[in-house]
């Protein structure tokens, strides 16, 4: 696999061993790019930093917590409402953000007097939520205030609240991933075990690596449940900070991301000898293996296959109709970390695209094992790339559509390159069999949007045609169509409803008899 | 044979995950196990899952035999001692992609 140099990188010729292409018959043995290194100076990098991937990523979709940085205002706006991390408490973790909001005087004459006071309004605010965690920035870092004492002290003299404290300064680690190590491996420490849960099933679930992006995760659990599985805790989409102080009561570790939060499960199963199993949410086949084994591993693989079977009958007439649309479109699967190897193969494989390239903003070298080993030939594995090499990439591969995150998601749009942003979502949920359609429509409707006959135009150049309309999106899908694609009435458009999470949230589920009286 | 262990190779590398966890010592376990466990299936051999560590190897194996017998129909043909040579060969070649060959730099962090 030879490494791939942009021109517009022959001045940091550091970035050649950050990207390779993947060519004919080569393994992994012969070229990986370099992963997790320190951003190089002068690559303007579109990383985030390791307070963002503590915070933003982890830490606030705990939906009954109050979330609050100890640091200035920006640190706490600017990873505010960017991604749908929804839950079932009215969003309260979305909604509300806290800061402690840190001024040039505090950096001088310390901050620690104002954090405390900062930490009881909070909680005398919002009376009902008694949990909070705190998130250092680099300000607070910078000047040594201890956050772990102040705490201390409002825990004991509020016993009824308790504080989870972060200490994640931007700049603890190159990226985002650095912050995620560093809040599994703090709450791994700080919280793990000190609540004994109630267990309510003879099959218990920590769902790891998970952060209910605009429903995933309640899509998910609405399987687990149908297969009578208690997901005991969700690390941490739609997550209890309770729940996810009693992880050492599960079984078995559902693993989902594991670039953000295989850390904690490698603990737990060091710690309490919980086993970790990898699973893939996205597309039929792996997701359908993924609920064969959870259900093997519980004994009731019987039940899983009930769902496999329903939501396949139900959702692939619809997953078809767009695969006969999108075959041959070429994507380049552009995600921060875990993305690039949950759907190298299979969006290729199900959806028909051509993915012409991958890349991890914040991912380590495993992630890009796992994404070259499933991607194809020819694709284009490139680490945390800057802008003029995205753009560079762009202009050389003319991919149909970008699936990335917001930043280069603008630089695309820029350069009229139609782009879905996958990581904080446009639209979702995209987990499930449903997602997985909702997915395959966005993709549809974002290649085929009539907007880009306008778009590609130029009136200062072109010729304007007055005397022919605009495509419609089924005239210009449909238009190399085969008579058996056109003509099928097994293949249909998404049916679904616009909220199915609203749906989910009043769904009953069976009772499944207990066999023990309480689960091992 | 080589063509044989290609074929269930690039099944590995592009539908499981098993085989790509962040250190060493566990790829080792994973590899040994899984690909253990699977060879046990195919041969119709028992298997341990007890433990529940035996049980997480054994789903991953039970899903790996399966697409093997499905997606190489040439397996049904072959008898057990070609079975355990197959996947020996196999194994030797996962260990060598995952952990000795591999680039990977953090594999060998002592934490994680």
């Amino acid at each position: 696999m030879p490494n791939h140099e942009f021109e517009c990188s022959k001045c940091i010729p550091e970035r050649k061993l950050h990207a390779v292409l993947k060519g004919p018959g080569e393994d992994l043995t012969s070229a990986l790019p370099l992963g997790y290194l320190s951003t190089i100076p002068g690559s303007i990098s579109e990383r985030g930093c390791a307070y963002c991937g503590a915070k933003h990523v982890i830490g606030t979709p705990m939906k009954d917590v109050i979330h609050i940085s100890h640091g200035p205002i920006g640190c706490t706006y600017d990873t505010w409402q960017t991604k749908r991390y929804i839950s079932d408490n009215d969003n309260f973790q979305l909604k509300y953000t806290f800061a402690t909001n840190m001024k040039e005087k505090n950096v001088i004459f310390g901050a620690e007097k104002m954090l405390k006071q900062n930490i009881k309004e909070a909680f005398k605010a919002f009376p009902k939520i008694k949990r909070m965690t705190i998130y250092q920035t680099c300000a607070s870092a910078l000047i040594g205030d201890d956050i772990n004492a102040v705490a201390g002290e409002v825990m004991e003299e509020m016993p009824d609240v308790d504080i989870f404290v972060c200490n994640s300064p931007g700049f603890k680690g190159p990226s985002q991933s650095g912050g995620h190590h560093t809040i599994n491996i703090a709450w791994m420490k700080d919280k793990v075990g000190q609540v004994e849960p109630k267990i309510t099933s003879d099959y218990v679930i920590n769902y790891v690596g998970e952060y209910n992006i605009q429903g995933d995760q309640e899509v998910m659990v609405d399987y687990f449940k149908r297969m009578g599985i208690q997901v005991l805790s969700t690390f941490t989409g739609n997550g209890s900070y309770d729940d996810l102080r009693a992880m050492h009561r599960a079984q078995l570790n559902v693993l989902e991301c594991a670039r953000s939060a295989e850390y904690i499960c490698n603990e737990l199963r060091v710690k309490y000898g919980i086993p970790r199993l990898d699973i893939d949410g996205f597309g039929f086949e792996p997701l359908s293996g993924s609920l064969r084994k959870i259900g093997l591993f519980f004994g009731i693989e019987d039940r899983a296959l009930k769902i496999i079977e329903e939501e396949t009958a139900r959702w692939k007439p619809e997953l078809d109709w767009y695969r006969e649309r999108l075959r041959g479109k070429k994507i380049c699967l552009w995600p921060g970390g875990s993305k690039l190897w949950h759907w190298a193969h299979v969006i290729h494989e199900e959806m028909g695209v051509e993915v012409v390239s991958v890349y991890t903003k914040f991912g380590h070298q495993g992630d890009m094992e796992k994404g070259i080993a499933r991607c194809e030939e020819s694709a284009l594995a490139i680490d945390d790339p800057n802008e003029l090499e995205t753009i560079e990439a762009m202009m050389k591969l003319k991919p149909d559509i970008i699936l990335t995150g917001k930043r280069p998601g603008e630089v695309a749009k820029k350069i009229r390159v139609p782009y879905l942003n996958i990581h904080a979502y446009h639209n979702g949920p995209w987990k499930g069999y449903e997602g997985w359609v909702r997915l395959a429509r966005d993709i549809y409707n974002a290649i085929y949007s009539p907007i880009h006959q306008l778009a590609y135009l130029d009136i200062s150049r072109d010729e304007i045609a007055t005397d022919k309309g605009f495509m419609t999106q089924r005239l210009a899908s449909d238009a190399n169509l085969s008579k058996e694609a056109l003509s099928s009435t097994n293949m249909r458009e998404y049916t679904g409803i616009y909220d199915n999470i609203a749906y989910l949230r009043t769904k009953t589920y069976p009772v499944f008899e207990r066999k023990t009286a309480a689960a091992v | 044979m080589k063509d044989r262990v290609v074929q269930l190779e690039n099944y590995i590398m592009k539908n499981c995950l098993w085989q790509f966890q962040s250190r060493t010592w566990d790829r080792v376990k994973q590899n040994e196990n899984i690909l253990m466990k699977t060879m046990q299936l195919l041969c119709g051999e028992p298997v341990e899952n007890k433990t529940p560590a035996d049980r997480c190897y054994w789903v991953d194996a039970v899903s790996m035999a399966d697409a093997f017998k499905k997606r190489c129909p040439w397996l049904l043909d072959m008898k057990k001692e070609e079975i355990k040579a197959l996947m020996q060969a196999l194994k030797e070649r996962i260990d060598f992609v995952t952990i000795t060959g591999s680039l990977n730099k953090e594999l060998t962090d002592e934490h994680y």
